[in-house]
């Protein structure tokens, strides 16, 4: 089990936004995260990183709760908005940045960069401008590439394919399907399509509670469009 | 239609999300702007006593005519600094069915709404009613009246036209300055003279009126081709500061300290690459002429440090204070994805450390120039230098663990008071108070160097405590950062 929830609870005033009893990863699982505005999806994440203190409850990684020790930063990757962006830097900067939390050096890091080049499109790299001023898209892009940079076991992102434009977020659909089995994938999506296709697994969100939590098939598109067209 | 503008104008403001900080703001200006309004008007009353004190060996009517154009050099420099330009807010009429003439029109009229178009008025009005008018009669008045209007609207458009252009940073305010400076100088060493020169285009004036019709000709001018070039150029892209390529820089002398180096680069990367953050910092080198004021030839015979140790401090350690009475709220755009990387509190900490350390060693070698008054004031800066790299640099970050106002720092540096909070004001107490409880001991016993030691012996011990401050600091950040980042989230 590599990522635990158990009885997560986050309540702002008398609002419950998130409350979760009990859900457990498997390591190497593709998890979708689907549920309507207000569901509580980024307030979920958000806590999953430590970066809200739950109300109740603890989210625990590889058995340590997040919250007591550091350790999951060391194998967890994660782009959740552009506010985990340094977005004064270039991108070059910023990703030899990153690089060097995880030790990699400047070579390193220019070194996988080349296999994005592709994705990146030649728009990102030496491009002469600052994060801050490029596209919501390519920052999402810079954001994404930085997290698989860290080759994390446990990736969480926050609506990639939005703002991606059509090639990209093809591309990205297949680098993270390349990716199964070797790590544990946590999105979310608004595409119903898309985290159909990339995701085995998908946990229906609804009013912070998990309504549904099933492995996709070939009618889990349909079951799901019928859920929210009602 | 330039009604409607205005009007939307008034309704961004008072409906503004951040409402209270902005009519705090306002208010803070408002008083600003009073006070230098009473002070243009007592000067502008007054003049005519004055100048005959100033400069004793000429007429009245020589020497006003004489300051007019140093105080429009000024002016201009001021307004380089200061003076806004109008651009984000036609953003949403741009697409609509609106002429481009009558967007125009209202940026300029905007730019009239400015303090600095008020002070000339106040400043010289009175003198050219109650003195010019009576003397040489109301023609020649009104005349002045037309100049100085016109100067003024001159100015005003010239530097938006610059600004526009993009041709225009602190370098240029610097040179600027120092230019009217060089005049000034020959000026006093009577090598030439812009008094003169002054003088001689406003004396013409009064013999032959009609030519102070040249100015508004000359205002009219570069009103027209700041409005032409509006016309040209209304993209808002093009309106902004223009855009120069970025590269990357890497700063390898702070490789050597590891990750908190890395971290303490990121943020001299913060400091250059925004304009709030590079003026606190640059601020301090203001500041280094503050002593000019407190080292006074007696106090430094009679080794009276007790009434320069506040000049040290303040001169070494501006900076810290300016910038760091803001700290982590100046990464609060990112300060989500400082907590979710593999960045250790205690780095990040000892990153901020580092940083202080190498700006107050700057600003301490560049004070250094004082010793020219006297070799004993590197003592006192080194006693200051030490308290405050000692004890400065934990007063700020134990502080800034209460800070929770996001700053959004892509806006812009002047009279810009977001994220200001109690925290700042508490950090100003101990950190005046606490070298004078050292110093006043030793000062009574009259061993004002041993008070010095004192200082910089406290200082040492503090620094030689730093380690236990950055776990101390960093377990205080790790409680809050829920708190903190919530906060920086708004």
């Amino acid at each position: 089990m590599i990522l635990e929830v158990k009885n997560l609870q986050k309540v702002y005033g008398d609002k419950t936004v998130v409350n979760i009893d009990d859900l457990q990863i498997v390591a190497g699982e593709t998890v979708g995260l689907v549920g309507n505005n207000g569901a509580g999806k980024t307030t979920f994440f958000r806590m999953l990183l430590d970066l809200i203190r739950p109300s109740q409850g603890e989210v625990l990684s590889k058995g340590e709760n997040v919250m007591q020790n550091g350790d999951w930063k060391n194998y967890t990757a994660s782009f959740l908005d552009e506010g985990f962006l340094i977005d004064y830097l270039t991108p070059e900067e910023y990703f030899i940045f990153i690089g060097s939390l995880h030790n990699m050096s400047v070579a390193d890091v220019s070194a996988y960069l080349t296999q994005y080049s592709e994705f990146f499109n030649g728009e990102i790299l030496n491009s002469g401008k600052y994060i801050r001023d490029f596209s919501k898209g390519n920052q999402v892009k810079v954001g994404i590439a930085a997290a698989l940079m860290q080759k994390p076991e446990i990736l969480i992102l926050d609506e990639p394919f939005a703002n991606l434009d059509p090639t990209t977020q093809i591309r990205l659909k297949n680098l993270l399907k390349a990716q199964a089995g070797n790590m544990t994938t946590f999105i979310s999506s608004h595409d119903l399509n898309h985290v159909t296709d990339v995701c085995h697994r998908i946990i229906l969100v609804e009013k912070g509670k998990v309504i549904k939590d099933f492995k996709t098939d070939e009618n889990t598109l349909q079951e799901l469009e019928s859920y929210f067209s009602a | 239609m330039l009604s409607t503008f205005l009007s939307h104008q008034r309704k961004s403001f008072w409906r503004s999300r951040n409402k209270g900080g902005s009519i705090a703001t306002q208010i803070i200006i408002g008083f600003f702007m009073l006070y230098f309004l009473v002070v243009a008007v007592l000067m502008g009353l007054g003049m005519a006593l004055y100048l005959p004190k100033i400069f004793p060996n000429q007429g009245v009517m020589k020497s006003f005519n004489g300051i007019i154009l140093y105080y429009f050099a000024f002016d201009f420099l001021m307004r380089l600094q200061l003076q806004e330009i109008p651009t984000l807010s036609i953003i949403p009429y741009l697409h609509l069915k609106i002429s481009k003439r009558k967007i125009i029109n209202f940026l300029n009229a905007k730019a009239l709404f400015s303090a600095f178009n008020v002070w000339p008025l106040f400043l010289f009005f009175p003198f050219i009613f109650l003195e010019i008018g009576g003397v040489e009669g109301p023609l020649v008045a009104l005349m002045y009246v037309i100049a100085i209007l016109s100067i003024m609207v001159f100015n005003n458009f010239l530097v938006l036209y610059l600004k526009r252009k993009s041709i225009t940073n602190i370098f240029f305010t610097l040179i600027g300055l120092a230019i009217v400076g060089t005049f000034a100088a020959l000026e006093y060493y009577k090598v030439i003279s812009i008094m003169a020169a002054s003088n001689f285009v406003f004396s013409q004036m009064t013999d032959r009126p009609y030519l102070g019709l040249i100015f508004p000709v000359v205002a009219a001018a570069i009103f027209v081709i700041n409005s032409n070039y509006l016309r040209r150029n209304l993209y808002v892209e093009e309106m902004g500061a223009k855009q120069e390529k970025k590269v990357s820089t890497d700063y390898p002398f702070l490789n050597r300290f590891g990750k908190a180096g890395e971290l303490a680069a990121l943020e001299l990367k913060l400091i250059l690459r925004h304009k709030r953050p590079r003026y606190s910092v640059i601020m301090g080198a203001f500041f280094l002429l503050y002593g000019f004021l407190f080292y006074k030839a007696p106090y430094i015979a009679n080794d009276a440090f007790a009434k320069m140790i506040f000049a040290a401090i303040f001169m070494t350690g501006f900076s810290i204070l300016s910038y760091g009475q803001f700290m982590f709220a100046w990464q609060s755009s990112h300060f989500d994805g400082l907590l979710i990387n593999k960045i250790d509190f205690k780095d990040y900490i000892k990153g901020k450390f580092l940083l202080f350390t190498i700006i107050c060693t700057v600003v301490t070698i560049l004070a250094s120039f004082y010793a020219f008054l006297s070799p004993k004031l590197l003592l006192l800066h080194l006693a200051a230098y030490l308290y405050n790299i000692g004890f400065c640099t934990v007063l700020v970050l134990y502080l800034a663990t209460f800070n929770y106002k996001r700053i959004d720092i892509t806006r812009s540096a002047s009279f810009n008071f977001q994220g200001m909070g109690a925290t700042q004001w508490i950090l100003m107490i101990p950190f005046i108070l606490l070298p004078y409880l050292i110093y006043l001991p030793f000062g009574y016993l009259n061993r004002p160097y041993l008070g010095l030691m004192a200082i910089g012996f406290f200082g040492l011990v503090m620094l030689a405590m730093r380690s236990y401050w950055i776990n101390y600091i960093a377990k205080k950040l790790e409680l809050k950062r829920y708190k903190i980042a919530e906060g920086f989230r708004e």
